[in-house]
């Protein structure tokens, strides 16, 4: 007799949002665990996005520079590299220039940055800030009315600049990835907050922050699994926004995918750790039902793509 | 009782004679504008008494015109018959129709919680102090009756009360052959019943007659206040209860900072010190009061945390604090009030009701004795809005508790403006959705000095309604209302103007008291919670609560439910029981049997550790939040908000 697998119908599903103009690439959608196609629906699965700095990066991995070292002070042939070569889904340009720590890059040079490259690929682009909360509020605000029309995502909005960014997605029909530290609670609160202020559920996603292998993934899992749950079974809709996973900082900052093979031998061959370290970690949010990914390395990117494919056919 | 009609709003209510208008106007939710606190200087409350008889008082805030057309001030003007009360347009600050008719925030009257019907909460025990005295009159030693003292003196107890076998002090053994010489034969001997296996023991003995004079204390020994009652243990009378602030507060506002205290070079000796003296005052003030002797108080039960018992004894305390947080002693021994330094009769005792674990004290075992929690069929949450946020959950079968540690925010520490529910302190605060102005009054209605507990609620459930902060608390600035302001880097509501306020400065509200303030009520809120979740049982599982603690007389459940302090629970469900932890104490001075009742629940209560918990934190984040992050569990809320956020400044879009 043959065995008939069980299989649960989930009363939630997560909300569907459409990213880009030229090429739009949807997210979310699916009303089932992730990679539970037997169960349910998943008509996109997870999307990568793929890094692009606004300023030339400084002491990052020798495996990096092998790849992308040739466009990484030219964000537009970054961008396009990325969109061309390597099969992002979408690109995130990373406005680190703009901290006030740092360069502190004027938002108006900022505005030029992103103009560039959104008009240089056709596939999504996602603009996230420095992480400073004040200086992103003016930045985005200038950001979203710059790329008005092209359906980018402005992000994130923390508990202290929430109201100014998500007025100038509001404003400027942009959507906006609302960023809160690893808890589910304060994910659902942020996303009450923001639709309060008048933003529309279908414009809002998810981050709620990541950490690299080694280095808190076990909760951050839980955190996401979590909100994917309360999504589906008990139809939470202030948590049925798709989910962005912001790891490729994270894991190119960790030692593991930095250190030479001089420094630490005991760790094999550099070039293919770190790697490791961000595909280990890509897969493990993406189990855990992250629906966009954003990433660093190609091979990392190409791995995860394959990855994708065998769990899906 | 009276009834208080209002127009143009054309709402009523009843209300005991001798209210005030103003409290009947908060009753029936019509907006009064009131900032002085209700001493009759603001002026502001100015209304017309149409019909009926009031108690009025003279002001030169009404011009003799005014007086003559029927004005008079709402908070200094007494109900004394059925009234109609017309407000003029310039009280209500209101300029449109639609402003008025958009008002209405009545507070139902069964949500105030009162202590009515407490001695429904005391139960049947069998009344029957430990102590007794019993006066004799003993036929002298002869040549041919020669028993020694003690021996005669037990025939005589034995012969004429029924007196059975019993010890004796050792120092009432060395003064027993004079004293009964002096008193020639005629003495009142004073014996305690033993408890525990214990035998009973004679404590004292005292010329002459005094079997009729027979006292005791009950003590509730608080980390800020300590109340001491005297009661007559023949009658069960009480003779007077007083209070006073615990003068260890000097030494650190809570338990933690007491016991770091301790640790310091005689700073238990300090601390065991400072709360004797505070004890010993309120006793010399209860003596003072009621003319009893000092030496007739036989027997003292006092109820306190752990902690506080602790200190109390002069125990060290020092590994309540650090993990596993494990007490020296739950069970407290019956000991001497002179160990102890307490000045009552040479050889009074003095018994401490137990407690369950380090967080878990007396105080609670205390409450739920006096409240009948472990005797009820119906499952109650009986909870202690302290500093330390203890709460059990059962009935007569099983008693779960736990302490949330929720902090003094809602004693009115760690907040700017805060204090303790005494007179001057804002009590009760309305804002009025269309002007932002506030309508507040204070108890003893004089000057405000500053808020305490009950007005908190009551402010951050305004400020929240109004929509003037948003769910994590922080003020909309946008709104530019002059009282919605920033200051010192913060946002802030002021309540009261400074040349209105007692101190003579802006009585605020800050961002950071709010923070305060939400943090305590989302740990009470995540301690419920989380016995819940303990228990697998639903929030309607629960069939009555009882809220015991010092917030001011005038906590509303609506108020309490709208902040997220409590689920919504109805009104009949919700019992406010005031000092549970005294009224223990009294039952189990008074019967013997309470006393094993509590030693009962101290050992049968289980306690659940929240620190370790770890669906705690979880709880308590998503409580975080106005009223709570799943709105869902908050229907009524829900719909309060959506009635009245949003209100000011949309008059013109309108």
């Amino acid at each position: 007799m043959a065995i008939q697998a069980p299989t649960e119908a989930y009363t939630g599903k997560i909300r569907e949002l459409v990213l880009g103009s030229d090429t739009q690439v949807a997210v979310g959608g699916e009303n089932t665990l992730p990679f539970y196609g037997f169960e349910g629906n998943i008509p996109n699965g997870p999307k990568i996005a793929m890094e692009v700095f606004d300023t030339e990066p400084v002491g990052w991995a020798d495996e990096l520079q092998a790849v992308i070292g040739d466009v990484w002070g030219d964000p537009v042939a970054w961008a396009k590299k990325c969109e061309s070569e390597f099969g992002a889904d979408m690109i995130c340009l990373q406005l680190a220039g703009t901290d006030p720590n740092g360069a502190n890059r004027s938002p108006e040079e900022a505005v030029a940055t992103v103009k560039a490259v959104v008009d240089a690929v056709k596939i999504p682009v996602i603009i996230y800030g420095s992480g400073n909360a004040d200086k992103d509020s003016e930045v985005l605000k200038a950001v979203a009315e710059a790329t008005q029309g092209k359906n980018v995502v402005i992000g994130p909005a923390v508990e202290d600049n929430y109201k100014s960014v998500a007025a100038a997605a509001m404003g400027f029909n942009a959507k906006v990835a609302g960023e809160t530290p690893i808890d589910v609670n304060m994910a659902k609160q942020l996303n009450i907050l923001m639709s309060n202020l008048g933003v529309p559920v279908e414009s809002i996603l998810v981050d709620p922050s990541t950490g690299a292998l080694g280095y808190g993934l076990e909760y951050c899992f839980s955190v996401n699994e979590r909100i994917k749950l309360a999504a589906l079974t008990q139809n939470d809709n202030m948590l049925q926004s798709p989910t962005i996973s912001n790891l490729g900082k994270e894991v190119w900052k960790a030692k593991e995918a930095k250190i030479t093979q001089e420094e630490a031998p005991q760790w094999g061959d550099q070039k293919k750790r770190g790697i490791i370290w961000e595909t280990l970690t890509a897969i493990s949010v993406m189990m855990a039902g992250a629906d966009l990914l954003i990433m660093r390395h190609p091979e990392s990117v190409k791995l995860i793509k394959q990855t994708i494919a065998e769990l899906t056919t | 009782m009276p009834k208080v009609y209002f127009y143009p709003d054309n709402r009523g209510v009843e209300v005991e004679e001798g209210e005030n208008i103003i409290r009947a106007a908060m009753l029936a939710g019509v907006h009064i504008n009131a900032s002085c606190g209700g001493t009759g200087t603001c002026g502001k409350c100015r209304v017309v008494v149409d019909k009926g008889e009031t108690i009025k008082h003279a002001t030169a805030k009404l011009t003799p015109e005014q007086v003559e057309q029927g004005y008079v001030l709402a908070c200094t003007t007494q109900v004394k018959s059925d009234i109609e009360v017309r407000i003029p347009v310039e009280t209500q600050m209101g300029d449109s129709r639609a402003a008025l008719e958009r008002e209405h925030r009545p507070v139902s009257r069964g949500s105030v919680l009162t202590s009515k019907d407490l001695s429904e909460l005391f139960g049947d025990f069998d009344l029957e102090p430990a102590t007794h005295r019993y006066y004799i009159e003993i036929a002298p030693p002869t040549l041919e009756d020669n028993l020694s003292d003690l021996e005669r003196l037990k025939r005589e107890l034995t012969r004429t009360h029924k007196v059975g076998e019993f010890t004796v002090d050792l120092d009432c053994l060395r003064r027993m052959a004079v004293r009964l010489r002096e008193a020639d034969w005629k003495v009142t001997a004073t014996i305690m019943e033993g408890a525990d296996g214990e035998c009973p023991r004679l404590i004292r003995l005292d010329s002459g007659d005094r079997a009729q004079t027979h006292y005791g204390l009950a003590v509730d020994i608080g980390t800020t206040s300590v109340y001491v009652e005297l009661i007559d243990l023949n009658t069960r009378e009480s003779l007077g209860r007083v209070s006073e602030y615990n003068a260890q507060v000097s030494s650190g506002e809570d338990i933690i900072s007491r016991i770091v205290y301790s640790l310091k070079n005689d700073g238990l000796e300090r601390l065991q010190s400072l709360v004797v003296q505070t004890i010993n005052g309120l006793i010399d003030r209860l003596l003072d009061k009621t003319g009893v002797q000092r030496d007739d108080i036989v027997y003292m039960v006092a109820a306190g945390n752990t902690t506080m018992v602790h200190l109390f004894y002069g125990i060290n305390s020092r590994y309540i604090r650090e993990e596993p947080y494990i007490p020296t002693v739950n069970f407290t021994p019956t000991v001497k009030a002179s160990n102890l330094g307490i000045k009552i009769a040479d050889g009074a005792r003095i018994y401490c009701i137990p407690g369950r674990a380090s967080y878990v004290g007396g105080d609670i075992t205390s409450g739920l004795l006096a409240s009948g929690v472990y005797k009820t069929d119906k499952l109650t949450l009986y909870i202690d809005v302290g500093t330390n946020g203890e709460m059990a959950l059962g009935n007569a079968e099983w008693l779960l508790s736990c302490a949330c540690s929720a902090g003094p925010a809602f004693e009115g520490g760690s907040v700017k403006h805060g204090m303790r529910a005494v007179k001057g302190a804002i009590e009760t605060v309305r804002i009025s959705t269309e002007t932002l102005e506030p309508m507040i009054l204070t108890i003893g209605q004089t000057k405000p000095k500053g808020v305490c507990g009950s007005g908190l609620i009551d402010t951050l459930a305004e400020l929240f309604l109004t929509g003037i902060i948003d769910e994590r608390g922080k003020f909309k600035l946008e709104l530019g209302h002059p009282r919605i302001r920033e200051g010192g880097g913060q946002g802030e509501y002021v309540l009261v103007w400074a040349d209105e306020s007692a101190t003579k400065e802006d009585i605020v509200i800050t961002e950071a008291d709010i923070d305060n303030l939400i943090r305590t009520k989302g740990a009470i809120y995540a301690g419920i919670t989380t016995l819940l979740d303990s228990m697998q049982m639903p929030v309607e599982a629960i069939e009555r609560v009882l809220i015991a603690g010092g917030f001011g007389r005038y906590l509303e459940l609506d108020q309490a439910i709208t902040i997220g302090l409590l689920p919504e629970f109805t009104a009949e469900q919700v019992m406010y029981v005031g000092n549970g932890s005294l009224m223990g104490a009294h039952l189990v001075l008074l019967s013997q049997s309470a006393r094993r009742s509590a030693k009962d629940i101290a050992q049968r209560m289980t306690y659940l550790e929240l620190s370790t918990h770890p669906g705690f934190m979880d709880n308590y984040v998503s409580a975080l939040f106005l009223p709570h992050t799943d709105i869902g569990a908050f229907p009524l809320v829900a719909q309060r908000v959506k009635e009245r956020s949003g209100i000011y400044g949309s008059r013109d879009v309108r």
